[in-house]
């Protein structure tokens, strides 16, 4: 029996793809640009084991196709690829990179151009307080502060580009966190499968149920002000910890579609080993929607950490992250508003295009996840 | 239907008994208590307390006359930073302020949100489409308590139109500003699940039957779409809840709301042990039950579902 399989573009929607097979063009045709042309893969086989998507890349069937020798594109380069087309999400991928390019430079550079640091306060005392944007002391416009300053005559520009540094270092250290335990534990479920996945999923849908944000409010608000340091790396694993759940579910489902495959049952043949089988072999091959989810973890993870440094349990000064920042700035409102509207608008910013990055990372990846 | 509940009630009463247990560990293992404060109290006066209030047994005896209290008279003892009042006058006294800005604001939400998820759906890629996908990420992207400030900015301190703060009882011009800002991220998010959702359905061969009868798009859309379209928004009320809970902690705090979140937040600064522990029981239990009731109105709207 022959096997003809039609490889539909894969950032259409596939489910209305009911077309049936369509037969072979001639050797000689050129395909259209942009157009796959069906593939004869492999006559003598009567099943093919490897989901399309997962297996063949766009370019590889074009060069088989052809005969020639072709560098074929994998996966990656096809979503890539796809990811470019999205216009909203390389506008959200140019502004997150501008955003933390400038949160790792530009206090150095500010320090530079104008010698102030996120932590200097001017000794005179006629400087300490909060100016308008571009103004200086004399009211007349100046470079000096793009953001104004803050009640204590700090550069608010500098406090904003550091604050940077710790929110997106809550964002991402958190999400690796949930990542590290969502991967293991929904792979380990997955892939022992039996009794032992319905324990481990059975809790996951209890902890689901529980109000985890009561007790990540307590957990810090007990072990409150050790110390600034401490305070982080407390918000780290407590954020961390209670946001691998999807994770480890979307994880499992993977691993369960991918473990009866034939790369897995060749690991096993040849006697690998099941840790080594799961975390080399299956997850690696699980990675598209981890990644998408993880880069939608990130801006849940720094509201997360703003609400609770609005709180005063979150980051804890000298240290402040865009979350404390805007919080002091609420006190102020009236008389300053740009203590609020500037870290405000910044962190808006950055999930704002965050969330559009990860929206464009999910068509790309994982077409068909996918919410039209 | 009737297993199904009963075994989801059998989940639903450990898992409420370990949230209080994790909460009561929490607080247990933490350095300091709540009468270790910038001012030290004489010893014989700790002691007295201490013994008040029964911290000096050993913790299982602690942690049996707590969970005791709670199990058999549904009682939380009494507040350590308010003097004399029991937790339960607390929680009866805050919960209809934190209920009133919720439900309203849910309500809000839903109103502007499926009105406005269904247009996007309807008029798919459309001016429409995009305007309003855009601004409820926006609604999703801006924390609340940047835009509560924004708002009292613009309404209370420029304007004049608006009272900036207090609590003022139901039907107040005070609950506007609240409301508005504890809405609007949920405004986002069930203008984007329906749309998803109404995108789904209006795809599906039940809805080219009713449009090839002849019924009219209105009939169509409200009768027959918006059923299926907003399932994901009725499995979405479950998270609204606990959403809803971290948004009054946030607008309550930002309006000086005398409300249970504002109430939750002072008593976890002060430690103050039987009110977080009350707060925290009592949250834990209406969460879950409205988990609970989400399902079984699932099952209910959605034939395909058997349990």
């Amino acid at each position: 029996m022959r096997i003809w399989i039609l490889v539909s573009d894969t950032s259409s929607n596939m489910k209305n793809d009911h077309s049936p097979p369509a037969p072979h063009p001639s050797r000689g045709e050129t395909p259209l640009p942009g157009t796959v042309p069906p593939l004869e893969r492999n006559p003598d086989a009567d099943v093919i084991h490897t989901p399309l998507e997962a297996a063949i890349g766009e370019g590889d069937l074009r060069a088989a196709e052809d005969g020639a020798v072709v560098k074929g594109s994998s996966l990656w380069q096809d979503a890539w690829r796809r990811l470019l087309k999205n216009k909203l999400a390389v506008i959200g991928m140019i502004v997150v990179g501008v955003i933390i390019l400038a949160s790792l430079l530009g206090p150095f550079a500010i320090r530079k151009a104008t010698g102030v640091t996120p932590e200097y306060i001017p000794g005179d005392a006629a400087l300490l307080k909060s100016f308008p944007p571009f103004t200086s002391p004399d009211g007349s416009f100046s470079w000096k502060h793009p953001m104004g300053t803050d009640t204590q005559g700090r550069d608010l520009l500098a406090r904003v580009l550091q604050g940077g540094q710790i929110s997106l270092m809550v964002g991402i250290i958190s999400t690796l966190v949930s990542l590290l335990i969502g991967v293991s534990y929904g792979a380990v479920a997955g892939y022992i499968g039996g009794r032992v996945d319905d324990w481990m999923m059975r809790l996951v849908d209890v902890l689901y149920s529980l109000p985890y944000i009561i007790i990540v409010i307590v957990l810090l608000a007990m072990f409150r002000s050790q110390t600034p340091r401490g305070q982080l790396i407390l918000l780290f694993i407590a954020l961390g910890s209670v946001s691998w759940l999807t994770m480890a579910r979307i994880v499992r489902g993977q691993v369960l579609s991918l473990k009866n495959q034939e790369f897995v049952l060749a690991a096993r043949a040849t006697g690998v080993s099941t840790p080594r089988i799961i975390f080399r072999h299956i997850v690696p091959n699980a990675l598209g929607p981890v990644i998408v989810y993880a880069t939608l973890t990130i801006p849940t993870v720094m509201l997360s950490e703003a609400f609770l440094s609005f709180l005063g349990i979150g980051v804890q000064p000298p240290l402040a992250s865009w979350g404390s920042l805007a919080t002091e700035g609420i006190a102020n409102i009236g008389i300053f508003p740009w203590q609020l509207i500037f870290p405000g608008i910044t962190m808006a910013l950055t999930l704002f295009s965050l969330n559009f990055l990860g929206d464009g990372l999910r068509d790309a990846l994982d077409p068909q996840m996918r919410k039209f | 239907m009737l297993r199904f509940i009963i075994r989801r009630l059998l989940v639903t009463i450990p898992t409420i008994l370990v949230v209080i247990t994790i909460t009561w560990g929490l607080i247990r293992l933490a350095p300091g208590n709540f009468y270790t404060g910038e001012k030290r109290l004489p010893p014989a006066i700790e002691k007295n307390i201490r013994e008040k209030y029964g911290l000096d047994k050993p913790w299982h005896e602690q942690y049996g006359r707590t969970m005791w209290g709670m199990v058999r008279h549904l009682d939380f003892g009494t507040s350590l930073k308010y003097e004399g009042q029991s937790v339960n006058a607390i929680i009866a006294r805050s919960l209809p302020v934190s209920a009133t800005v919720g439900i309203l604001a849910y309500l809000l939400a839903l109103l502007v949100g499926i009105t406005f998820g269904s247009i996007a759906a309807l008029k798919q890629n459309s001016r429409w489409d995009y305007g309003s996908m855009a601004l409820a990420m926006l609604g999703i992207s801006v924390p609340n308590f940047v835009l509560g400030p924004i708002l009292v900015l613009l309404f209370s301190l420029s304007l004049y139109w608006l009272p900036p703060s207090r609590w003022n009882g139901f039907p107040s011009k005070n609950l506007i500003l609240p409301v508005l800002t504890l809405s609007a991220i949920y405004m986002a998010y069930i203008a984007r699940l329906t749309r998803a959702g109404m995108l789904e359905v209006l795809r599906s061969d039940y809805i080219r039957t009713a449009r090839s009868k002849g019924l009219s798009e209105r009939h169509v859309v409200v009768r027959h779409a918006l059923r299926g379209g907003l399932m994901p928004v009725v499995s979405f009320t479950g998270p609204a809840l606990a959403f809803l809970l971290t948004g009054t902690v946030v607008v309550e705090r930002l309006f000086a709301l005398p409300g249970l979140g504002n109430y939750f937040i002072q008593a976890s600064l002060n430690r103050d042990e039987p009110l977080i522990l009350g707060i925290v029981a009592f949250i834990a239990i209406m969460l879950l039950t409205m988990n609970l009731l989400v399902d079984i109105a699932y099952a209910y709207l959605d034939p395909r579902i058997r349990y």
